[in-house]
Protein backbone atom coordinates (compact mmCIF):
# COMPACT_ATOMS: atom_id res chain seq x y z
CA UNK A 1 0.00 0.00 0.00
CA UNK A 2 1.48 3.18 -1.17
CA UNK A 3 1.08 5.68 1.46
CA UNK A 4 2.19 8.66 -0.63
CA UNK A 5 -1.50 10.78 -0.69
CA UNK A 6 -1.82 10.54 3.08
CA UNK A 7 1.73 12.26 3.06
CA UNK A 8 1.29 14.82 0.29
CA UNK A 9 -1.66 15.39 2.23
CA UNK A 10 -0.28 16.17 5.50
CA UNK A 11 2.33 18.36 3.43
CA UNK A 12 -0.17 20.70 2.84
CA UNK A 13 -2.06 19.95 6.03
CA UNK A 14 -3.31 23.02 8.27
CA UNK A 15 -0.94 21.05 11.10
CA UNK A 16 1.87 21.73 8.46
CA UNK A 17 0.68 25.29 7.90
CA UNK A 18 1.57 25.60 11.66
CA UNK A 19 4.68 23.74 12.18
CA UNK A 20 6.08 25.13 9.34
CA UNK A 21 5.18 28.65 10.24
CA UNK A 22 6.29 28.66 14.16
CA UNK A 23 9.29 27.18 14.93
CA UNK A 24 8.44 27.88 18.90
CA UNK A 25 5.23 25.46 18.71
CA UNK A 26 7.55 23.14 16.86
CA UNK A 27 9.93 23.14 19.32
CA UNK A 28 7.52 22.55 22.49
CA UNK A 29 5.68 19.98 20.36
CA UNK A 30 9.24 18.36 20.10
CA UNK A 31 10.21 18.59 23.74
CA UNK A 32 6.95 17.08 24.40
CA UNK A 33 7.92 14.00 21.95
CA UNK A 34 11.23 13.74 23.84
CA UNK A 35 9.16 13.28 27.45
CA UNK A 36 6.56 10.88 25.99
CA UNK A 37 10.56 9.21 24.93
CA UNK A 38 11.56 9.29 28.36
CA UNK A 39 8.44 8.30 29.60
CA UNK A 40 7.90 5.20 27.41
CA UNK A 41 11.56 4.16 27.90
CA UNK A 42 10.98 5.05 31.77
CA UNK A 43 8.20 2.39 32.03
CA UNK A 44 9.62 -0.23 29.51
CA UNK A 45 13.09 -0.18 31.21
CA UNK A 46 11.50 -0.50 34.89
CA UNK A 47 9.42 -3.38 34.32
CA UNK A 48 11.48 -5.79 31.56
CA UNK A 49 14.70 -4.55 34.44
CA UNK A 50 11.75 -6.05 36.80
CA UNK A 51 11.61 -8.86 34.53
CA UNK A 52 15.14 -9.66 33.99
CA UNK A 53 15.64 -9.59 38.11
CA UNK A 54 18.15 -6.13 38.18
CA UNK A 55 15.62 -3.78 39.89
CA UNK A 56 12.96 -3.53 42.46
CA UNK A 57 13.72 -7.31 43.15
CA UNK A 58 11.09 -6.88 46.33
CA UNK A 59 8.05 -5.71 44.77
CA UNK A 60 5.90 -8.45 42.65
CA UNK A 61 6.65 -8.29 39.04
CA UNK A 62 3.04 -8.41 38.66
CA UNK A 63 2.73 -4.97 40.43
CA UNK A 64 5.24 -3.32 38.40
CA UNK A 65 4.16 -4.75 35.27
CA UNK A 66 0.74 -3.47 35.99
CA UNK A 67 1.82 -0.33 36.77
CA UNK A 68 4.10 0.89 33.93
CA UNK A 69 1.42 -0.43 31.75
CA UNK A 70 -0.94 2.72 32.16
CA UNK A 71 2.15 5.51 32.00
CA UNK A 72 3.58 3.42 28.63
CA UNK A 73 -0.03 4.08 27.31
CA UNK A 74 -0.36 7.75 28.06
CA UNK A 75 3.44 8.19 26.46
CA UNK A 76 2.79 6.13 23.43
CA UNK A 77 -0.56 8.89 22.98
CA UNK A 78 2.08 11.48 23.64
CA UNK A 79 4.58 10.34 21.28
CA UNK A 80 1.92 9.67 18.32
CA UNK A 81 0.03 12.86 18.60
CA UNK A 82 3.47 14.86 18.62
CA UNK A 83 4.84 12.66 16.01
CA UNK A 84 2.16 13.49 13.76
CA UNK A 85 2.60 17.18 13.68
CA UNK A 86 6.36 16.96 13.76
CA UNK A 87 6.24 14.80 10.40
CA UNK A 88 3.84 17.15 8.94
CA UNK A 89 7.07 19.82 8.93
CA UNK A 90 8.35 18.12 6.66
CA UNK A 91 5.72 14.75 5.29
CA UNK A 92 7.15 14.35 1.88
CA UNK A 93 10.93 14.56 2.92
CA UNK A 94 10.40 11.71 5.41
CA UNK A 95 8.31 9.97 2.44
CA UNK A 96 11.60 9.42 1.18
CA UNK A 97 14.02 8.67 4.16
CA UNK A 98 14.92 5.65 4.97
CA UNK A 99 15.59 5.98 8.25
CA UNK A 100 11.71 7.97 8.86
CA UNK A 101 10.48 3.92 7.51
CA UNK A 102 13.01 2.17 9.88
CA UNK A 103 11.53 3.76 12.67
CA UNK A 104 7.84 3.25 11.54
CA UNK A 105 8.31 -0.42 11.11
CA UNK A 106 10.32 -1.07 14.69
CA UNK A 107 7.41 1.32 15.90
CA UNK A 108 4.92 -1.17 14.71
CA UNK A 109 6.51 -3.91 15.87
CA UNK A 110 6.44 -2.32 19.27
CA UNK A 111 3.29 -1.66 19.58
CA UNK A 112 2.24 -5.37 18.21
CA UNK A 113 4.67 -6.55 20.77
CA UNK A 114 3.54 -4.92 23.61
CA UNK A 115 -0.23 -5.31 22.67
CA UNK A 116 -0.67 -8.57 20.74
CA UNK A 117 2.17 -10.86 22.99
CA UNK A 118 3.88 -8.99 25.75
CA UNK A 119 0.49 -7.75 27.90
CA UNK A 120 -1.74 -10.33 27.08
CA UNK A 121 1.51 -12.88 28.13
CA UNK A 122 2.08 -11.28 31.29
CA UNK A 123 -1.83 -10.90 32.51
CA UNK A 124 -0.74 -14.66 33.57
CA UNK A 125 0.96 -14.88 37.32
CA UNK A 126 4.12 -14.54 36.68
CA UNK A 127 5.09 -17.62 38.71
CA UNK A 128 3.46 -19.91 36.01
CA UNK A 129 5.74 -18.53 33.69
CA UNK A 130 8.97 -19.95 32.74
CA UNK A 131 12.05 -17.99 33.82
CA UNK A 132 13.69 -18.13 30.23
CA UNK A 133 10.07 -16.94 28.74
CA UNK A 134 10.15 -13.84 31.21
CA UNK A 135 13.47 -13.32 29.77
CA UNK A 136 13.13 -13.46 26.68
CA UNK A 137 10.15 -11.11 26.66
CA UNK A 138 11.97 -8.12 28.47
CA UNK A 139 15.19 -8.86 26.15
CA UNK A 140 12.78 -8.72 23.07
CA UNK A 141 11.16 -5.12 24.28
CA UNK A 142 14.26 -4.05 25.16
CA UNK A 143 15.68 -4.05 21.99
CA UNK A 144 12.76 -3.42 20.17
CA UNK A 145 11.96 0.29 21.91
CA UNK A 146 15.51 0.57 21.83
CA UNK A 147 15.81 0.56 17.65
CA UNK A 148 12.83 2.18 17.81
CA UNK A 149 14.54 5.68 19.16
CA UNK A 150 18.08 5.26 18.13
CA UNK A 151 16.25 4.84 14.42
CA UNK A 152 14.25 8.32 15.57
CA UNK A 153 17.66 10.34 16.38
CA UNK A 154 19.26 8.86 13.26
CA UNK A 155 16.43 10.53 11.22
CA UNK A 156 17.80 13.40 11.90
CA UNK A 157 21.48 12.71 10.56
CA UNK A 158 20.24 11.27 7.45
CA UNK B 1 34.29 39.73 33.45
CA UNK B 2 32.22 35.96 33.15
CA UNK B 3 31.37 36.30 29.86
CA UNK B 4 35.09 37.17 28.61
CA UNK B 5 36.86 34.41 30.78
CA UNK B 6 33.81 31.23 29.46
CA UNK B 7 34.47 32.06 25.76
CA UNK B 8 38.43 32.11 26.57
CA UNK B 9 37.34 28.77 28.04
CA UNK B 10 35.74 27.79 24.63
CA UNK B 11 38.41 29.42 22.84
CA UNK B 12 41.05 26.70 24.29
CA UNK B 13 38.74 23.67 24.06
CA UNK B 14 38.15 24.87 20.67
CA UNK B 15 41.71 24.68 19.72
CA UNK B 16 42.10 21.18 20.97
CA UNK B 17 43.08 19.02 18.04
CA UNK B 18 39.95 16.24 20.09
CA UNK B 19 37.58 18.69 19.88
CA UNK B 20 38.14 19.46 16.18
CA UNK B 21 38.17 15.34 15.15
CA UNK B 22 34.85 14.80 17.04
CA UNK B 23 32.81 17.89 15.54
CA UNK B 24 34.63 16.71 12.36
CA UNK B 25 33.76 12.85 12.24
CA UNK B 26 31.55 11.49 10.37
CA UNK B 27 29.65 8.91 13.00
CA UNK B 28 31.14 10.20 16.37
CA UNK B 29 29.29 13.24 16.70
CA UNK B 30 26.42 11.31 16.16
CA UNK B 31 27.01 8.41 18.24
CA UNK B 32 27.42 10.70 21.00
CA UNK B 33 24.49 12.91 20.41
CA UNK B 34 22.37 9.43 19.72
CA UNK B 35 23.34 8.43 23.30
CA UNK B 36 23.41 11.73 24.94
CA UNK B 37 19.15 11.51 23.73
CA UNK B 38 18.73 7.51 24.23
CA UNK B 39 20.29 7.47 27.81
CA UNK B 40 16.90 10.40 28.54
CA UNK B 41 14.76 7.48 29.22
CA UNK B 42 17.60 5.64 31.46
CA UNK B 43 17.68 9.32 33.51
CA UNK B 44 14.74 10.52 32.49
CA UNK B 45 12.44 7.79 32.46
CA UNK B 46 13.27 6.37 35.83
CA UNK B 47 12.82 9.97 37.54
CA UNK B 48 9.59 10.21 35.83
CA UNK B 49 8.39 6.87 37.90
CA UNK B 50 10.21 8.35 41.45
CA UNK B 51 8.22 11.60 40.63
CA UNK B 52 5.01 10.10 40.06
CA UNK B 53 5.24 7.93 42.75
CA UNK B 54 5.68 11.00 44.89
CA UNK B 55 2.38 12.59 43.11
CA UNK B 56 0.47 9.63 43.83
CA UNK B 57 -0.13 8.55 40.11
CA UNK B 58 1.80 5.51 39.99
CA UNK B 59 2.59 2.35 42.47
CA UNK B 60 -0.15 3.56 45.01
CA UNK B 61 0.66 0.62 46.84
CA UNK B 62 4.10 0.38 46.98
CA UNK B 63 5.99 2.77 49.69
CA UNK B 64 7.67 5.92 48.13
CA UNK B 65 10.81 5.51 49.71
CA UNK B 66 11.21 1.80 48.29
CA UNK B 67 10.62 2.90 44.33
CA UNK B 68 13.29 5.85 44.73
CA UNK B 69 15.63 3.85 46.49
CA UNK B 70 15.38 0.62 44.38
CA UNK B 71 15.81 3.61 40.76
CA UNK B 72 18.39 5.41 42.60
CA UNK B 73 21.03 3.66 41.03
CA UNK B 74 19.49 3.14 37.21
CA UNK B 75 18.69 6.57 37.44
CA UNK B 76 22.33 8.06 38.39
CA UNK B 77 23.81 5.69 35.99
CA UNK B 78 21.75 7.29 33.65
CA UNK B 79 22.88 10.80 34.81
CA UNK B 80 26.36 9.68 34.79
CA UNK B 81 26.03 8.79 31.28
CA UNK B 82 24.30 12.24 30.08
CA UNK B 83 26.94 14.18 31.82
CA UNK B 84 29.65 12.56 30.20
CA UNK B 85 28.23 13.22 26.68
CA UNK B 86 26.68 16.36 27.23
CA UNK B 87 30.26 17.70 28.25
CA UNK B 88 31.71 15.78 24.82
CA UNK B 89 29.26 17.59 22.82
CA UNK B 90 29.61 20.87 23.91
CA UNK B 91 33.28 19.91 24.26
CA UNK B 92 32.95 19.36 20.43
CA UNK B 93 31.31 22.80 19.47
CA UNK B 94 32.77 25.13 22.25
CA UNK B 95 32.47 28.52 21.24
CA UNK B 96 28.72 28.61 19.48
CA UNK B 97 27.48 26.83 22.26
CA UNK B 98 29.16 28.75 25.11
CA UNK B 99 27.40 31.62 23.25
CA UNK B 100 23.77 29.48 22.93
CA UNK B 101 21.23 31.64 24.90
CA UNK B 102 19.46 28.01 25.51
CA UNK B 103 22.62 26.84 26.32
CA UNK B 104 23.19 29.41 29.22
CA UNK B 105 19.23 28.55 30.25
CA UNK B 106 20.18 24.75 30.20
CA UNK B 107 22.96 25.13 32.68
CA UNK B 108 20.87 27.42 35.22
CA UNK B 109 17.49 24.85 35.06
CA UNK B 110 20.44 21.97 35.62
CA UNK B 111 21.54 23.49 38.71
CA UNK B 112 18.13 24.27 39.63
CA UNK B 113 17.11 20.87 39.33
CA UNK B 114 20.05 19.71 41.29
CA UNK B 115 19.30 22.00 43.96
CA UNK B 116 15.67 20.64 44.04
CA UNK B 117 16.61 17.10 43.89
CA UNK B 118 18.67 17.94 46.69
CA UNK B 119 16.58 19.60 48.77
CA UNK B 120 13.62 17.21 48.11
CA UNK B 121 16.01 13.86 48.92
CA UNK B 122 16.26 15.87 51.97
CA UNK B 123 13.07 16.48 53.01
CA UNK B 124 11.54 13.16 52.19
CA UNK B 125 14.32 11.48 53.60
CA UNK B 126 13.60 13.69 57.17
CA UNK B 127 9.55 12.90 56.64
CA UNK B 128 8.96 9.77 54.81
CA UNK B 129 7.99 7.71 57.97
CA UNK B 130 4.98 9.56 58.09
CA UNK B 131 3.64 9.43 54.90
CA UNK B 132 5.96 6.32 53.10
CA UNK B 133 2.81 4.32 52.83
CA UNK B 134 0.18 7.03 51.49
CA UNK B 135 -0.74 6.51 47.96
CA UNK B 136 -0.68 10.23 47.74
CA UNK B 137 2.13 11.63 49.54
CA UNK B 138 1.93 15.16 51.13
CA UNK B 139 1.27 18.49 49.64
CA UNK B 140 5.18 20.11 49.71
CA UNK B 141 6.17 16.38 48.17
CA UNK B 142 3.88 16.79 45.72
CA UNK B 143 4.81 20.42 44.92
CA UNK B 144 8.72 19.24 44.90
CA UNK B 145 7.79 16.35 42.41
CA UNK B 146 6.08 18.30 39.65
CA UNK B 147 8.90 20.76 40.39
CA UNK B 148 11.16 18.54 39.29
CA UNK B 149 9.34 17.30 36.22
CA UNK B 150 8.41 20.66 34.93
CA UNK B 151 12.52 21.65 35.43
CA UNK B 152 13.70 18.37 33.74
CA UNK B 153 11.02 19.32 30.96
CA UNK B 154 12.72 22.72 30.82
CA UNK B 155 16.15 20.76 30.83
CA UNK B 156 14.75 18.84 27.58
CA UNK B 157 13.16 21.59 25.59
CA UNK B 158 16.40 24.12 25.75
CA UNK B 159 18.74 20.90 25.11
CA UNK B 160 16.37 20.68 22.02
CA UNK B 161 16.35 24.43 20.74
CA UNK B 162 20.11 24.80 21.12
CA UNK B 163 20.52 23.53 17.50
CA UNK B 164 18.09 26.98 16.67
CA UNK B 165 20.25 30.15 16.16
CA UNK B 166 17.43 32.35 16.85
CA UNK B 167 19.56 34.29 19.40
CA UNK B 168 23.21 33.62 17.98
CA UNK B 169 25.34 36.13 17.89
CA UNK B 170 25.50 36.95 14.05
CA UNK B 171 21.86 38.03 14.01
CA UNK B 172 21.08 41.55 15.06
CA UNK B 173 20.33 41.65 18.76
CA UNK B 174 19.64 44.20 21.32
CA UNK B 175 22.83 44.93 23.22
CA UNK B 176 21.21 43.47 26.40
CA UNK B 177 20.34 39.66 24.60
CA UNK B 178 24.10 40.37 23.30
CA UNK B 179 25.04 40.53 27.11
CA UNK B 180 22.85 37.50 28.06
CA UNK B 181 24.33 35.13 25.58
CA UNK B 182 28.05 36.00 25.42
CA UNK B 183 28.61 38.05 22.57
CA UNK B 184 31.85 39.78 23.28
CA UNK B 185 32.65 40.92 19.98
CA UNK B 186 29.40 42.03 18.87
CA UNK B 187 29.08 44.16 22.47
CA UNK B 188 33.05 46.08 22.18
CA UNK B 189 31.49 46.35 18.16
CA UNK B 190 28.24 48.79 19.97
CA UNK B 191 30.21 50.40 22.46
Amino acid sequence: MDLYPFFDWLDTSLLADISKAYGGVFAVVQMLHLLGISMLGGMVLVGDLRLLNIVMKDIPSEVVIENTHKWFNVALVMIIISGIFMSSAVALKLYYNTMFWAKMTSLTAGVVFVYAVRRPLLKFDHASIKPITLRMIAITSISIWFTVAASGRWIGFS
Amino acid sequence: MLNELLLNLAHWFDRQSWSTSIHESIYLYSWIETTHVLTLMVFLGMLCVIDLRMLGAIFPNVPASTIAQRLDKPMMIGFAVMLITGFLLYYAIPVRTTQSLWFRIKVVLLIAAGVNAFLFRAKMQASSETWDLDPIPPKRIRIGAALSLALWAGVVITGRTIAYDWFDCHKQLPYFMYWVVGCVDEMAALQ
